[in-house]
């Protein structure tokens, strides 16, 4: 049984882990999972209702544009908070005066609650006489509505998102490229690599572990987005920043309808676990360990 | 990078006509220490912080010890439905915290938990998410480094306390960082389940200080510096771990 | 690293002894007292001292009673209320808002204080202000005891009025009062300054629908009634605001909110609760009151908290008492009006005349003429649904994305099938 070889080991160094894990979310999560079959205000008994949620949602507007919102907010945040992230990460990867600092200096806005950077961030994308208007103004430009009008509400959002988790995305890399023996590079140095083929060749490849990490976790973290929509824009204006998160949040304890903020997370779960398992699988082809 | 720090630090420092003056200043014109002493009439700081940083100093270490100990096994080690289990740790990141509260809040109370310390921190001795990193930073591990110990004889404990764990100071510098984070900003579940003002965490205290209709923005500002300087604090301490070269690593191990 | 590894160690050791020796230290209150546990918002941030005190008082007067007080802010309340509620931990006694009131009524969480008052001989329902009390009757049983009530005026900026040359408001206004004013402020009013501020959302508009002669929902609450002719006139008389430059559009708003606005002397005119009498009290200009101008009739809100009691409680006569004290008792009474903590909703007016007598704004007389004309808030079990689409609805209308009409026709049709699954 070789596919079992370690199996009282792993049960040792597994258990410390799994079992909270098991019972402070697994098990919830299984009650929620029968509670999205019933109705329930949290003030009274849960009333059973079978499928009649999953027929609700199905037909709900608001939930589905939330939905498409999402996706269009995970397209535009995961490449570019990757590569900003990446870009600091090899950037800062050698020890030069001030590195230290730098390194602090990227990671401050991770570490500053959203209440703050959503504040900076409507500011500077303020409509009338913000800094990015003021500035396009300068030029004779009109800028847009930003954070008040539909049509960019969304890149209003994404652009701060992006900026404020760089610094953790660089961290992770970062920590990645540190586990990279310098002896390779050396090596390929030595064999007369250019910088550029070091990179590609060498570094980005045995990065693919922390890019693995990254793509799974922030996809993970992103389709639940909300705490920082909801400071900056309410998922306004007129629902355009609205995500699933916040129609979940807003179901459960607001409307009291916790059986059918059940369902939604169930559909939301359902769709975060489909991805993640494509990856999962799909990871031998790209993830090189070693 | 740095503005919106400097700005919550300055706005903590302006008095409230200050605070909302168009265009907004950096530096406060007439700094004042007013808003930290209110901070302090309203709140039992030393207490607040006492609680939050006992929490988050059990929780982030079982984090780390728990996470190690599986990312390890995921890395090295062969068992009946590995991949299966794994889907399982990241399964509990996908779903809004929302909405297991009150099945978590039900269970609690079924253990006479329910506004306890205990209570409060048992949800978070572990982190898929940790577990999940540290199975790529031991993936990353040359096998050859093992291997060595292995002619010598060593079980799988041994390798991971004195090969794997050692090479992965980096990443388990950069776990503590983000758990410490997660742990000290957590805030739905001790608010829910947190009734005693003296077992409060400062980030629950501080939401207190928001009003119906009104907040004193200056005073947030205050708290909000006030809560985020240990943060800043764990970052600087733990980001020279992940400075630190593997090969100074490689060769002591 | 074994340094680090070691200390990781003993931190976690230390850790769990202090977490632990924590965990048993817990106070342990005299077995022969009660424990009532009261959970507030309205005390948060600014009025624990004096809830503290009125607990104080409390138990002086009932030695056997000790009151637990629990607290959170108002944005996190109800979240806390209704895991509590679930888990079966309801408090004793709290607090809540009437537009909550129904929900938590309807279903079956509050005691019926009927019960206790009428054994409590000392008790007589005319300490309360009238319309206060019954508002939280719920089909003969008694829920709630009001604590507090208060409404919205209009306040406005005097330096700006006199600086652009317009009479200051009077009690005798109406809406075309308003409007000319408004007109004329912003002829003269600099740019970034605002004539007359009033948002178009679902309180306002159910308050200005009431000024326009109109009712919300019909009697038995089974039909919207706000698109008819009265809405269109309110909702029309709102978004012109906006559409007129009286109000400033959010984007314009930028970063601070209405509050900050009027505090930096941006805000001629003003529609706003009377909670914020204290944080314009040390504004730089003068200012006052005054009656919100009406429309076909004046109309003013009506909002009231109360102090309610768990169906579930293990001690409802001690509940009661606790609600009674902190409501209507002289001695909370008082502590309430010295540190402005909201008006009592008590009948009393000699009592009440501490309030009225506190300098600023002169006018307080106005907050008891806007009782005479309340509107009462439309409150229904799924409140909360109610609000937010008709909020949808109103924000589409002011966008100018749909017609006024169009938008309250919507709404209507959104709330009909709302309150077809009351």
């Amino acid at each position: 049984m070789i596919k079992n070889k370690h199996g009282r080991t792993a049960a040792l160094f597994i258990a410390p882990s799994f079992l909270p894990l098991i019972a402070f979310f697994i098990l919830p999560m299984l009650a929620a999972g029968v509670l999205s079959f019933t109705s329930w205000d949290l003030l009274s008994p849960p009333q059973w209702i079978g499928l009649d949620n999953f027929r609700e949602l199905i037909v709900d507007k608001d939930f589905l544009l939330s939905l498409r919102n999402t996706l269009l907010f995970i397209a535009g945040y995961l490449p570019l908070v990757y590569f900003l992230g990446l870009a600091a990460a090899l950037a800062l990867n050698r020890k030069f005066k001030g590195s230290t600092g730098l390194r602090a200096a990227y990671f401050l806005p991770v570490v500053t609650s959203w209440v703050i950077v959503a504040l900076l961030w409507k500011w500077i994308l303020n409509p009338n006489g913000g800094l990015v208007n003021s500035g396009l103004a300068a030029i004779g430009i009109e800028g847009p509505g930003w954070w008040a009008s539909k049509e960019w509400s969304m890149i209003s959002v994404i652009v701060p998102s992006a900026w404020k988790d760089l610094g953790y995305v660089m961290l992770i890399l970062l920590a990645g490229l540190q586990a990279i023996p310098p002896e390779y590079k050396e090596a390929a140095s030595i064999d007369g690599a250019s910088k550029r083929q070091i990179l590609f060749r060498i570094t980005l490849p045995l990065l693919t572990p922390a890019t693995f990490f990254v793509l799974v976790i922030s996809l993970i973290n992103n389709f639940q987005v909300f705490d920082q929509i909801w400071v900056m824009t309410e998922g306004g204006p007129e629902g355009s920043t609205s995500v699933v998160v916040q129609q979940i949040v807003k179901n459960s304890f607001e409307y009291g309808h916790m059986g059918y903020a059940s369902a939604l997370s169930m559909v939301l779960f359902l769709i975060i676990m489909i991805i993640t398992a494509a990856q999962v699988r799909l990871q031998k082809r790209w993830v090189k360990y070693e | 990078m740095l503005f919106p720090f400097l700005w919550m630090v300055s706005s903590s420092l302006k008095n409230s006509v200050e605070a909302f003056a168009t265009p907004p200043t950096l530096f406060p014109k007439e700094p004042t220490l007013e808003n930290y002493r209110n901070v302090f009439r309203l709140l039992d700081m030393p207490r607040l912080f006492l609680n939050s940083i006992v929490v988050s100093l059990v929780c982030v270490f079982l984090q780390l010890a728990t996470s190690a100990l599986a990312g390890y096994a995921f890395a090295r080690l062969q068992f009946k439905a590995k991949n299966a289990i794994f889907l399982v740790y990241l399964a509990t990141m996908m779903i809004p915290f929302q909405v297991i509260i009150v099945p978590l809040f039900i269970g609690m109370r079924q253990f006479g938990l329910i506004d306890s310390y205990v209570g409060m921190g048992l949800p978070m001795i572990a982190s898929a998410f940790g577990v999940f990193l540290m199975r790529q930073a031991m993936l990353a591990i040359p096998r050859e480094l093992e291997e060595a110990a292995i002619l010598d004889g060593a079980n799988h404990f041994r390798l991971f306390f004195s090969v794997a764990l050692p090479l992965c100071i980096p990443t388990l510098a950069a776990l503590g960082i983000l758990s410490f984070m997660s742990v000290w900003n957590a805030y739905l579940w001790p608010l829910v389940i947190i009734f005693s003002p003296e077992k409060m965490t400062l980030p629950l205290a501080l939401s207190n200080l928001h009003g119906e209709n009104l907040t004193d923005w200056p005073m947030v500002m205050a708290a909000t510096t006030i809560a985020t300087l240990p943060i800043a604090i764990v970052y600087l301490i733990l980001q020279k771990q992940i400075a630190q070269s593997f090969l100074t690593a490689g060769l002591k191990g | 690293m074994k340094g680090i590894t070691r200390k990781l160690w003993a931190t976690g050791i230390a850790g769990l002894l202090v977490a632990g020796v924590g965990l048993v230290s817990n106070p342990i209150v005299a077995a022969s007292k009660t424990t009532v546990n009261f959970f507030t918002f309205t005390a948060v941030p600014d009025h624990m001292t004096e809830l503290k005190a009125m607990v104080a008082a409390f138990e002086k007067k009932n030695p056997t009673i000790h009151i637990n007080i629990q607290s959170a802010a108002y944005d996190d309340y109800f979240t806390k209320l209704k895991t509590r509620v679930a888990g079966r931990q309801t408090p004793d006694t709290f607090e809540l808002n009437y537009e909550n009131f129904v929900t938590y009524a309807a279903a079956g969480t509050l005691l019926d204080l009927n019960k206790a008052s009428a054994k409590d001989k000392t008790f007589k329902k005319a300490t309360y202000y009238g319309k206060a009390y019954d508002v939280f009757n719920l089909k003969g049983k008694q829920l709630g005891v009001p604590s507090s009530f208060s409404t919205v005026v209009m306040y406005y900026n005097k330096d700006l009025f006199k600086a652009a040359g317009v009479a200051f408001p009077t009690s005798k206004w109406d809406w075309s009062d308003e409007a000319a004013a408004a007109a004329q402020l912003k002829a003269k009013l600099p740019e970034g300054t605002y004539a007359d501020f009033q948002p178009t959302q679902f309180w306002e508009f159910y308050k200005v629908l009431g000024q326009a002669g109109g009712k919300f929902l019909s009697a038995d609450k089974k039909t919207a009634l706000f698109n008819k002719q009265p809405g269109i006139n309110a909702l029309t008389w709102l978004v012109s605001k906006t559409q007129n430059g009286y109000t400033p559009t959010k984007a314009q708003m930028g970063t601070m909110d209405d509050g900050a606005m009027f505090k930096a002397g941006k805000l001629a005119m003003h529609h706003t609760g009377i909670w914020m009498f204290d944080a314009y009290k040390d504004v730089p200009f003068g200012w006052d009151i005054v009656v919100q101008p009406g429309g076909v009739t004046p109309g003013n809100h009506f909002f009231a908290n109360a102090v309610v009691a768990s169906a579930t409680t293990k001690n409802p006569a001690a509940a009661w008492k606790w609600a009674r004290f902190m409501t209507s008792d002289p001695a909370a009474v008082k502590i309430r009006l010295a540190a402005g903590w909201e008006i009592p909703a008590i009948s009393d007016k000699k009592a009440l005349s501490i309030y009225l007598s506190q300098p600023v704004p002169a006018n307080r007389e106005a907050v008891f003429e806007a009782l005479k004309f309340p509107v009462t808030p439309p409150v229904i079990r799924q409140q909360n649904e109610m609000q937010d689409t008709v909020n949808a609805w109103l924000e589409k209308a002011l966008s100018g994305s749909v017609s006024v009409t169009e938008a309250l026709n919507s709404a209507a049709k959104d709330v009909n099938a709302i309150l077809a699954k009351e």
